[in-house]
């Protein structure tokens, strides 16, 4: 029995470090994002819709939470508020950031349906309630 | 010598448990979340998809002629909205929408007909409220392609089993030879005139009526799965893992509804029997007092449902008295007649000499005669007279055992009157310390009539081994009678803990135990072993087996329980 315990306890702790673990936290649907905004899954990334006054930010994620580029992408947002609905487009800006214009940001009641097609990618849409508390 | 092996074992052992766990796919399924669907409809069924937000959910289901279907409920109550407008856009591109009856709206887009994924974003409006719900459809390629797919390894598998090509060639010759023993043969020509161009005439004609059966069994083998495309199979069904798949279309023939779970506190509740029973102060029974024949009174005795007032005549009870016991009456009445003629004859002598006789003695002889002829009248409906039975109280007769002429015996019951405004219920409890606190009480008929009620008072004697107790109905439904059965929940202050459903909601397993429906999609419904305790005739507390948030089934849940 003796025999046996020892290498038994050395190869658990050999094991350990293959266990993940929580460290690849990542934002579920409906949380903040890094910048204060709404997160959803959008495809199999991950998004964060931000409304600053008239200006549309939408941040790309993967599912890790790091940030993906967008260069190339095309995308839009669809937003409905006061019953009336726009549609912007977004425009690919610096690292993983789209901007877009539209004047129904900081509307009561908004909900947005961002679709995004990233380069070489399929079409992929999200439904965000960016007012919506967390 | 056997360390390396038992390490290497180990070693295995504990990649196997971490695979198993799932700790070792760190990358694709991170907890919490997953990005793909996890409810998937039958393969058979039509192209759908399915998206919901906290207001609405929409199923959007393509029919075979390239029309998507659109159905708009409420969310989480899976209730239809009536007079809604939904505007569609397939990948960005509007499509043409229009209403299709009360709650269904049907969708035309090119797009639709062709393979692929498609994006859809729809606008609800419905009133005040908006939203916008963003789809994806998968949509299979063209009917001969989605057929063959699912289809193919099935038929791959028979067509390489060589016993299944010998059966076949053996029924083949089998039928053959059937086909040649029993086809009708030419009788050989009696006459020997003209055979041979009349013979060939009819093989000829023959002919082209078998070429045209041939190619038209061809056609329909060929066509078959064209058909089969044409009309897909979207029934209700029980999936292989055990979950119901009920299509939009047949939830709203069936007037499915749900709810969202909260968790809530609810008073714990005893189950007692009882039956419903007369308020005593509002009901009476009427029964003769003594032996006597029951006459009708002058309008006919009441009848059954009759209103009648309290003090109301119901019959006439005449004494029944033995020829002896009437004898001995008769007897009686003639001498105080005879005394009676005496004492009048005296009174006179005495008037007509009133100056010389005392005034006493002429108010003696008055007070002796008026005392004479009450004990005649006391004793003469003994023998002729008859008793009226009044009503004891105002309500209903609710019971006649009298028939004219009949003679009951003393303390015979003869009506029943209930009064139907006021029925209280008496139920039993063996266990008197359970109910020594009660919070309140409803009641359940059987034919699963709900009754308020409200607590009367409880006895300190036990009957027949079990605590009386009585209560009174708040309301009193039509209908109610007095007799009937009931199943009484009395509320104790005790509270318990759990999900508060209405009973419907919950259904008897085919295996026995209760279960309620989680509807984890628009048509998807798993079933859900539960603890149940009931709280009063319409809800029930679950007080394990389903978490907050869930949406469970609250109507027609038995019926997707049916579902095979």
């Amino acid at each position: 029995m003796t025999e046996t315990t020892m290498p038994t306890r050395r190869l658990i702790l050999a094991a350990l470090p293959l266990i993940p673990g929580r460290a690849l936290a990542h934002l579920p649907s409906g949380s903040r994002g890094p910048n204060g905004g709404q997160v959803q899954d959008i495809g199999s990334y991950h998004a964060e819709l931000v409304l600053r006054g008239n200006d549309i930010l939408v941040f790309v994620f993967d599912h890790n939470d790091r940030p993906v580029p967008v260069a190339g992408a095309t995308a839009q947002a669809v937003l409905l508020a006061n019953g009336r609905q726009a549609t912007v487009p977004l425009t690919p800006k610096e690292g993983n950031l789209l901007q877009g214009t539209g004047d129904l940001a900081e509307a009561r009641g908004i909900r947005a349906v961002v679709t995004l097609t990233l380069p070489g990618q399929r079409t992929t849409q999200a439904r965000f309630t960016p007012l919506d508390p967390a | 010598m056997r360390r390396p092996f038992h390490m290497l074992a180990m070693l295995l052992a504990s990649l196997t448990v971490l695979a198993a766990t799932g700790r070792f796919a760190p990358v694709a399924a991170h907890e919490g979340h997953d990005h793909g669907a996890a409810s998937s409809p039958p393969a058979a069924a039509a192209p759908r998809t399915e998206t919901h937000s906290d207001l609405f959910e929409v199923v959007a289901i393509l029919a075979p002629d390239g029309r998507l279907r659109i159905h708009l409920d409420r969310f989480p109550t899976a209730e239809p909205v009536p007079g809604a407008t939904i505007a569609l856009t397939v990948d960005g591109d509007p499509a043409d929408v229009a209403a299709d009856g009360s709650y269904s709206h049907v969708a035309r887009h090119p797009a639709l007909t062709q393979a692929g994924r498609r994006n859809l974003l729809f606008t609800v409006t419905a009133g005040a409220e908006m939203d916008l719900l963003p789809a994806t459809l998968e949509l299979p390629a063209p009917a001969a392609a989605g057929v063959a797919t699912p289809a193919a390894p099935e038929w791959r598998a028979v067509a390489r089993n060589p016993l299944a090509w010998t059966a076949g060639l053996l029924l083949l010759l089998l039928g053959a030879a059937i086909g040649r023993v029993t086809a009708p043969r030419q009788l050989p020509p009696q006459a020997v005139s003209n055979p041979l161009p009349g013979a060939g005439d009819i093989v000829r004609s023959l002919r082209p009526d078998r070429a045209a059966a041939r190619t038209t069994a061809l056609a329909a083998l060929l066509l078959l799965p064209v058909l089969a495309q044409a009309q897909p199979i979207d029934a209700p069904r029980r999936q292989p893992d055990g979950s119901v798949f009920v299509p939009k279309p047949t939830q709203h023939l069936l007037g499915l509804r749900a709810v969202a779970a909260e968790r809530s506190e609810a008073a714990v509740s005893l189950q007692l029997v009882g039956q419903v029973i007369a308020d005593p102060n509002a009901s009476g029974r009427v029964q003769s007092a003594e032996a006597s024949r029951i006459e009708a009174p002058e309008d006919g005795f009441p009848v059954i449902g009759q209103q009648v007032a309290r003090g109301q005549r119901l019959a006439y009870a005449v004494p029944v008295i033995a020829a002896q016991d009437r004898a001995g009456v008769r007897a009686s009445i003639a001498d105080i007649e005879a005394q009676i003629v005496i004492t009048e004859a005296r009174l006179r002598r005495l008037t007509a000499i009133a100056s010389t006789v005392a005034a006493r003695e002429i108010s003696d002889a008055r007070a002796e005669l008026e005392g004479l002829r009450q004990r005649r009248a006391a004793n003469l409906p003994a023998v002729v007279g008859r008793e009226p039975i009044l009503a004891p109280a105002s309500g209903v007769i609710s019971v006649v055992r009298v028939a004219a002429g009949q003679v009951v015996d003393a303390r015979e019951p003869l009506f029943d009157i209930v009064d139907p405004a006021r029925l209280w219920v008496e139920a039993i409890a063996f266990d008197p310390a359970a109910v020594t606190e009660i919070a309140g009480a409803t009641a359940v008929t059987a034919s699963g009539q709900a009754l308020r009620l409200a607590f009367v008072g409880r006895g300190l004697a036990l009957r027949q081994q079990a605590l009386p107790l009585q209560f009174r109905l708040e309301e009193v439904p039509a209908g109610l009678v007095v007799g009937q059965p009931v199943t009484v929940s009395v509320q104790t202050p005790r509270r318990l803990a759990g999900i508060v459903l209405p009973a419907e909601a919950v259904v008897r397993s085919a295996e026995g135990p209760p279960i309620v429906f989680e509807m984890p999609g628009a048509e998807r419904f798993v079933p859900r072993p539960v603890r149940v305790q009931p709280l009063d005739g319409r809800r029930v507390l679950v007080t394990a087996g389903l978490e907050p948030g869930m949406r469970v089934v609250t109507e027609a849940a038995g019926l997707v329980s049916q579902v095979r």
